[in-house]
């Protein structure tokens, strides 16, 4: 029961994954990762004798265990990559805003110097 | 102290800018400006964080070029802005000083000095009288664990010349979130000189210290610089 369970947990989580890709809610460099996770999650869901296997070729006396710990150190490195990438966004967000204002300043001066007045580009409408 | 207004003396003005940083400081903005307009005819830049108040408005009408932020960057990321204006308009000489009038105009003839004559690619203003215990006890864990030598590590009264203006404005640079320690490494990791030159720092007019203001920021503050200072420590340091 319990592998008939996780298998479909898995298909409806990759299913679910594909739609969002599909929606475009999810950039499809990300949904890669988690169409692989879901359907290794179906997969050993389906046949949890591999873990049973790879536990005793691995000398891990529960299988489970050896589950958990492959999953928490994948979990980590798929966090750490997200916080590489956050990383990289922060210096292209933090540029960009640097690189608006820096722009926004020539604008105006031009706008001056036109004899026009600055604008439309108020505080509201760069707020977000 | 007019040596950095009139060429009375004969030598010739260096091309030199002063950025302020400004996040909510309309009640001090315009009289920051007019103070560095008396002491010197260099061109004021004020890069507003994102502020809720008037300060682009009042720093406009003070006579400075305003660079608006349209998202809150912080300190850093603010004068990073101005830098590189500064690079884009190839100023030879950019002064950082804080909006909160915490760093007085007429200190800026003394700071200019070790520039001007070479000695230093970058003075810093020190005040190491000023502040709490918990500031003095955060600098000394600082300097010993940076191996940094600048007497006033946290200091934003900073005179850069171009190359340390060019190694600051660039990518690199946007990571950091303070003008400090990491400010520091970079700086050392060009081989550029840096001078201390003391100077007065009367207490702030307005607002709290971005960092000295709770200990859950200092906190953070500490383990974010110590952090830092681990991981991008060199061998010898050359400060």
């Amino acid at each position: 029961m319990i592998p008939l369970i996780t298998g479909v947990l898995g298909v409806i989580t990759a299913a679910t994954i594909l739609v969002l890709i599909r929606r475009d809610h999810l950039h499809a460099r990300y949904g890669l990762w988690w169409v692989g996770a879901a359907f290794a999650f179906a997969l050993l869901g389906i046949f949890p004798w591999v873990f049973d296997e790879l536990a005793v070729f691995l000398g891990v006396a529960y299988a489970p265990v050896l589950a958990l710990m492959l999953a928490i150190i994948l979990l980590v490195l798929k966090i750490l990559v997200m916080d590489l990438e956050r990383s990289r966004n922060q210096v292209k967000i933090s540029r960009l805003v640097q690189r608006i204002g820096l722009l926004e300043n020539d604008l105006r001066a031009l706008q001056k110097m036109q004899g026009k007045e600055p604008g439309p580009y108020g505080r509201d409408e760069l707020q977000d | 102290m007019n040596s950095l207004r009139s060429p009375g003396s004969g030598r010739k003005i260096p091309r030199t800018i002063v950025i302020i940083p400004a996040h909510n400081e309309a009640s001090d903005i315009g009289r920051v400006i007019a103070e560095v307009r008396e002491v010197t005819a260099f061109p004021v830049v004020v890069v507003d964080d994102a502020s809720s108040d008037d300060t682009r408005e009042l720093a406009r009408s003070a006579g400075a070029i305003v660079i608006p932020l349209s998202v809150q960057l912080g300190a850093w990321g603010a004068i990073q802005a101005g830098l590189r204006y500064a690079l884009s308009r190839n100023f030879e000489y950019a002064v950082t000083m804080d909006a909160d009038g915490q760093h007085e105009a007429g200190s800026l003839p003394a700071m200019m000095q070790p520039i001007l004559e070479k000695r230093a690619d970058i003075s810093i203003g020190c005040c190491t009288r000023r502040g709490s215990r918990l500031r003095k006890f955060a600098w000394g864990l600082m300097k010993g664990v940076s191996g940094l030598t600048p007497d006033d590590l946290t200091s934003g009264f900073r005179v850069y010349d171009q190359r340390a203006i060019k190694a600051l404005a660039g990518r690199e640079a946007t990571l950091l979130e303070y003008q400090d320690v990491g400010v520091l490494f970079m700086l050392q990791r060009e081989g550029l000189n840096i001078e201390d030159v003391e100077v007065e720092m009367p207490p702030r007019n307005s607002g709290i210290s971005r960092i000295f203001h709770s200990w859950t920021s200092v906190g953070f503050y500490m383990a974010y610089t110590l952090l830092l200072s681990l991981t991008k420590r060199q061998r010898k340091a050359r400060l």
